[in-house]
């Protein structure tokens, strides 16, 4: 039975889809078989960061309405082997996303990938609530920002009370925050939360920091997951982040500022 | 550095004004999940039983709200009308004073001397506060 994980946030624009592109590829790159469906019904985007939207024929809304095979709508990645997308619909609304639709599809799924990855659209509408419903675990990406922080709080009481989970009584959703676009020389200067302020806050374990990259403009501009640009420290936290999740305990890089080496320090006296 | 900034406290970052002002949101929104939101239920039980007693006219009435760290207020403020026995009066009079001079030009002097009638206070405010 694979494992459903949703990524989740309350607030758009704070790096879901970019996390959830990167994350499905750095599972898969571990060698589990991985899947990323895109639950944004209307604002399809997640093909282009994974860099497949010209290969898109059927998609997620097609299979739920059953109008295609979910053979024929899983896109295989063409870089790493066990990754697959599922795309959503660019030209359906948000209520084409039954729950029975929904968990049918995922459970076809489970039977055959170790993870599926739900990138969950902004808001807490159905969209949104149709991605977290069946998850077992949570992946909150905050940004550094009190509207960001208030949201995923917001987002975290979803999870505790309308998840199938929550539902059921089951063990809740697990919730790992995700801290994206960190700019620890503007935490150094006290004008952005620090990770510590916000963990307080949310009050849930940290899964990874993500500090604020411009490799991830430069990846999503050639639909590539940021994970795959190695060199980047975005690159690498996300790597640190998945081996965190599947249970390695490893220290949170780019949180603080590099400290200057004796040549900088000596050049910014004279200067 | 110039050697005063040293006696200047230093301004307080405003990263540490977010992080207060997320304790405090966040704490009344956690604690408004559990039960269901009474303040709009609370609001219109209060006008009823104010309403019960005096015609209040529902546009005159303000509701404030102050979220603080350890104190909140509610503030209702509603304004009451003239009293129904100052109503009257005034009607009467109004209709009087109509007759004596044939017009209605004197609104003025009519609600004045409705006012004193009515013992010099026929518009008064009520406020309520609450602290929780």
């Amino acid at each position: 039975m694979g494992k459903i994980i949703v990524m989740t946030s309350g607030k758009g624009g704070v790096g879901k889809t970019t996390s959830s592109a990167a994350f499905a590829t750095g599972l898969a790159l571990r060698g589990f078989k991985t899947v990323v469906i895109d639950f944004d019904v209307g604002l399809r985007n997640l093909d282009l960061v994974m860099g497949c939207e010209r290969r898109v024929v059927f998609d997620f809304i097609n299979v739920i309405n059953g109008e295609a095979k979910l053979n024929q709508a899983l896109i295989k990645d063409k870089r790493i082997d066990n990754l697959y997308i599922l795309p959503t619909s660019q030209t359906r609304d948000k209520d084409a996303l039954t729950k029975e639709g929904v968990e049918k599809v995922l459970n076809e799924l489970s039977k055959e990938f170790d993870y599926i990855l739900c990138d969950s659209p902004a808001g807490i509408e159905r969209g949104a609530l149709m991605s977290l419903y069946f998850a077992d675990h949570a992946i909150i990406v905050t940004n550094p920002e009190v509207s960001s922080v208030r949201d995923s709080d917001r987002i975290l009481g979803v999870l505790n009370s309308k998840s199938r989970r929550a539902e059921r009584g089951e063990e809740p959703v697990t919730q790992q925050l995700l801290l994206t676009r960190y700019d620890p020389e503007r935490v150094e200067r006290g004008e952005m939360l620090k990770v510590d302020d916000v963990l307080e806050i949310l009050a849930i374990p940290l899964l990874g920091v993500i500090p604020e990259s411009q490799a991830v403009l430069r990846a999503s501009n050639v639909g590539m997951p940021v994970i795959l640009d190695e060199h980047s420290n975005a690159g690498q936290a996300y790597i640190d982040a998945v081996g965190r999740f599947l249970g390695e305990d490893l220290e949170h890089r780019f949180v603080s500022v590099p400290k200057k080496g004796l040549f900088s320090r000596l050049l910014r006296r004279t200067a | 550095m110039s050697i005063f900034s040293f006696f200047r406290s230093a301004p307080r970052p405003s990263a540490v004004q977010a992080k207060e002002r997320l304790q405090i949101v966040m704490a009344h929104e956690r604690a408004g999940r559990t039960g269901p939101d009474y303040l709009p239920m609370l609001q219109q039980e209060l006008l009823a039983v104010i309403a019960k007693y005096i015609d209040i006219d529902q546009n005159k009435v303000e509701v404030k709200l102050d979220r603080g760290g350890d104190c909140s207020t509610l503030e209702l403020n509603i304004e009451l009308p003239a009293r129904e026995a100052a109503k009257a009066l005034k009607e009467a009079a109004k209709a009087a004073v109509g007759k004596a001079n044939g017009a209605a030009a004197h609104d003025d002097e009519v609600s004045d001397s409705v006012k004193m009638a009515a013992g010099g206070g026929a518009l008064t405010n009520g406020g309520v506060k609450k602290r929780r």
